[in-house]
């Protein structure tokens, strides 16, 4: 509990609080004077404004696109196979590392993109701006609302539309009337996500939003690495932290009062197939399809683009690309490797030592610890990067440089999916449990180790693979943590972007989901061996 | 077990706080004897109390005063895992990724007894609940009163010297419910086990029981056999609980030691009471619905049908005397005279199996 506490302290209070003196004090002196110079300077606000406005319509057009795709895996008498593909592809741009969608777009609709020029013959076509940032972001945040939306939208079951539509009411009288007011709070909270997501997303505008769309997070690391003004990176990144820090409470607020509801077989088969029209369905269906093989047809381009000579220009077959990335690229792949591999085991115990002492037992401060174990991982990277950059660097603790740093900053900001995910599993299961045990003779760490440690290992499981997902893909705060030492992949395919290489940067991206696959594959096999067939891993790739 | 007192309860209270009510009394300084190797039952309807006393037992609950003793020993502030019981859950509580053999096997891995006395107990255990072959299976592949067999098989593996039930038959359909509480009380009659066991169904406890303590607001009402509290209830909230009744009333026309004569309506009830009363005074007495039988024309209280409810082996009457209505009960309607609704009827109304309170 002690050790638990002394972590969080120092590897969440203590970057946190260097962040909020940098920006507010000046050599021990309160000077609010740069702070509001930087909220005074137009080219501030308007950064500000444009996050905004992006995360707003990014919010919007992702539950809308979520409640489409949940809605119609839910209720549109889909086959299991038609489902599936859903989910393969809903999930792909959750596991991948964040430039794909715009590397794809760049692909597509660049100055020699496959449409724009290939196509219909446009050259010299602006890719660049608010436009294709909220079309990427979307399609890479909308998996996460549809994650959240569907299984809500299973345990609400059809019975409520059947009553409904035994009432008297057509079927879309029953989805207005009944159906979008039972599930209004998980659609805010959906929006919630995505707001939080695309405000906190650094590498999609990085790439896709372009001089003239100005946005926080990108702002504050030019402050920092072309600049090296970390007093201006550190107040571009507080004002980012105001609409973070609502979303945040408001988010709180709304699971807060949120009755759990305990998800289980029977209510999912009892639950309506064949709730929307005929027409309603084809239409549904029509929308989910196009959408999936527009993400399918990226994740292709992606592919392809890894195995030809220059794309756009010459489509010769190589693998030249594969060899640039496993020689020149080799030190970064073999630091990203070593660094999620340590980080995952760590980040798997400690998500489900803090969720089982959050969710199980009672102690003063618990609420506290719940709350500050979530900061990192609420907070934009850009904010916990720069924070980390801040407390770290100089003595008395110079981990900038080591793989130390990188390692917990992945463990501390994406291991509050373990905690959750142990929080709920314990929710659902029954104290008679413990009493259970404790009436045949067995002690509290018989117990522990005998019926709730085999029981929450799959939030282990969800831990290990979540750490794991984000060490391999995640930049936005370790972009400010890289060193020669101690690179990482995305740090690699940002050059390669910058410097147009195409190539290398595509055959990146996809070892990157290749090993995600693969290692996220392993886990669950791992997971199935160990456990009873009844328990299966939630929330991996969330 | 020495003694013959097993469990003795001992002016035991449970206090929780509640958010808007404040402090609430779920258990009120409850006192109670449970004989050596009895079959004890809570009664009560939910919120009685019945429930908590039980986890107090068990050690799942700290009680806010009072003792507990087991066999003369104080368990008080025992930790439930060294109480030595036997616990069987209203959800069962098994451990779901664990195999049937698994969960029996439980209680004696922890008490790290050898495999070869494991395999044999759990054996024996699975055997007992009729559940012989079954250990691979895991828990999600059985039905659920195999599920309650499982529970009960773990409970007694670990042979204790108290066994203690919480509502374990309530999810099961009520064909099930019938031949599992027939089994628990073969069961338990076999092992000698001191067993208390918590329900809020009258017709099991009055099945399965040797003595029942139906509870009402946290303390015990009555205490006694079955017979006992459905003859003689102690309360007008005993005889309204257990069976149904009907609160006759009438006035004391004379009394002496062996009973009392009541006026009901002009008709004169002659009963054998040993309560006290005084000539004169409005009294109520309870008479069971199958106690009272229809009499010839003329003779007894006279009424008219109000309803009838035909249930095959038996036909529900209520009857209209004056002011007040007469459940009367009619076992085996073949073979008696059917009394259409309308009618104008007498009624016998019984001498003995009557009391006045």
């Amino acid at each position: 509990m002690l050790v638990l506490w002394l972590l969080l302290a120092l590897f969440i209070v203590y970057p946190l609080t260097m962040l909020l003196g940098r920006a507010f004090f000046d050599e021990g002196h309160l000077a609010l004077g740069p702070l509001l110079a930087a909220v005074e300077n137009p080219n501030n606000l308007r950064a500000l404004r444009n996050s905004l406005v992006l995360a707003l319509l990014v919010g919007a057009a992702g539950t809308a696109i979520g409640l489409v795709f949940a809605f119609t895996a839910e209720r549109a008498n889909l086959s299991r196979r038609t489902i599936r593909l859903i989910d393969t592809a809903t999930l792909l741009p959750l596991i991948s590392p964040p430039f794909t969608t715009s590397i794809a777009f760049v692909f597509s609709f660049g100055p020699r993109g496959l449409i724009t020029y290939g196509l219909f013959g446009i050259g010299n076509v602006k890719v660049y701006g608010l436009t294709s940032t909220l079309a990427a972001e979307t399609i890479t945040y909308f998996p996460i609302a549809y994650l959240a939306l569907r299984p809500m939208l299973a345990s609400i079951g059809g019975s409520f539309e059947e009553a409904s539509f035994s009432l008297g009411g057509s079927r879309w009288h029953a989805f207005r009337t009944v159906t979008m007011p039972l599930i209004i709070p998980g659609l805010a909270n959906a929006f919630l996500l995505l707001f939080g997501c695309s405000l906190a997303d650094f590498a999609t505008p990085l790439i896709l939003a372009g001089s003239d769309f100005p946005v926080l997070p990108t702002e504050a690391y030019l402050q920092i690495t072309g600049m090296f003004d970390l007093k201006s990176g550190a107040i571009l990144s507080l004002l980012l932290l105001v609409p973070a820090g609502i979303v945040f409470y408001a988010q709180e607020r709304f699971t807060a009062g949120r009755s759990y509801v305990t998800v289980s077989g029977k209510a999912a088969a009892a639950s309506r197939r064949d709730a929307v029209s005929r027409g309603a369905r084809l239409a549904l269906l029509a929308a989910c399809v196009a959408l999936t093989a527009t993400i399918l047809y990226f994740y292709a381009l992606l592919f392809f683009a890894s195995i030809v000579m220059a794309f756009g220009a010459n489509h010769t077959l190589t693998l030249e690309h594969y060899r640039v990335i496993f020689t020149e690229g080799l030190p970064a792949i073999e630091d990203t490797m070593i660094i999620a591999l340590i980080g995952m085991p760590l980040g798997g115990l400690y998500g489900i030592v803090a969720g089982y002492l959050i969710g199980r037992v009672k102690f003063t401060g618990r609420r506290a610890l719940e709350v500050i174990s979530m900061l990192n991982y609420a907070l934009p990277g850009t904010i916990v990067g720069i924070a980390y950059l801040l407390a770290f660097n100089d003595k008395p603790l110079a981990l900038t440089g080591t793989a130390t740093i990188i390692i917990a900053c992945y463990v501390f900001r994406y291991s509050p999916t373990g905690i959750r995910t142990t929080i709920a599993l314990l929710r659902q299961i029954d104290t008679s449990m413990e009493e259970a045990s404790a009436s045949l003779g067995a002690g509290n760490l018989t117990t522990f180790r005998r019926v709730m440690l085999p029981l929450i290992l799959p939030a282990f499981f969800a831990g290990l693979g979540v750490v794991f997902i984000r060490s391999m893909t995640a930049i936005s705060a370790t972009i400010f943590l890289v060193s020669i030492n101690w690179t990482l992949i995305t740090v690699k395919i940002l050059e390669n972007m910058t410097e147009v290489a195409l190539g290398p940067a595509a055959a990146f991206s996809v070892f990157v989901i290749a090993v995600v696959l693969i290692v996220t594959g392993l886990l669950n096999l791992t997971l199935k061996r160990l456990t009873a067939p009844t328990l299966s891993i939630g929330g991996i790739g969330t | 077990m020495s003694g013959s007192v097993a469990i003795r309860l001992t002016g035991l209270s449970a206090t929780f706080h509640h958010e808007r009510r404040g402090d609430v009394m779920a258990v009120k300084e409850l006192d109670l004897d449970v004989r050596p190797g009895e079959f004890l039952t809570l009664l009560g309807a939910s919120g009685c109390g019945k429930t908590t006393t039980l986890r107090m037992i068990a050690g799942f609950q700290a009680p806010s005063a009072g003792t507990i003793l087991f066999g003369g020993e104080d368990v008080t502030n025992l930790p439930a895992n060294r109480r030595d019981i036997g616990f069987v859950f209203q959800t069962y509580a098994l451990f779901p990724h664990l195999s049937v053999f698994e969960n029996v096997a439980y209680g004696l891995r922890v008490k790290r007894q050898s495999a070869a006395h494991i395999a044999a107990r759990v054996e024996e255990g699975l055997l007992q609940v009729g559940l012989p072959g079954l250990g691979d299976r895991m828990i999600s592949e059985l039905s659920g009163g195999q599920q309650q067999r499982v529970a009960l098989a773990r409970a007694i593996a670990i042979k204790p010297r108290v066994l203690l039930f919480d509502e374990p038959l309530s999810n099961l359909d009520a064909h099930l419910r019938v031949q599992m509480r027939t089994e628990i009380a073969r069961l338990q009659k076999d092992l000698a086990i001191t067993t208390i066991y918590v329900t809020h169904d009258q017709e099991e406890a009055m099945a399965i029981s040797h003595r029942i303590a139906i509870m009402d607001g946290g303390r015990v009402a009555q205490i006694g056999t079955a017979e006992e509290l459905y003859q003689r209830p102690a309360s007008r909230f005993v005889a309204g609980f257990l069976g149904q009744t009907n609160l006759i009333r009438g006035m004391v026309t004379a009394a002496d030691d062996t009973g009392a004569t009541l006026d009901v309506n002009g008709f004169a009830w002659r009963i054998a009471s040993d309560a006290p009363v005084a000539v004169g005074a409005m009294v109520e007495a309870i008479a069971r619905p199958e106690a009272i039988a229809f009499a010839p024309s003329g003779s007894g209280l006279a009424g008219v049908v109000e309803s009838r409810v035909y249930l095959g082996s038996k036909a529900e009457y209520v009857v209209r005397c004056g002011e007040q209505a007469i459940q009367v009960v009619q076992s085996n309607p073949l073979a008696g005279k059917t009394y259409p609704v309308g009618d104008a009827v007498w009624l016998a109304l019984p001498a003995g199996g009557a009391r006045i309170f």
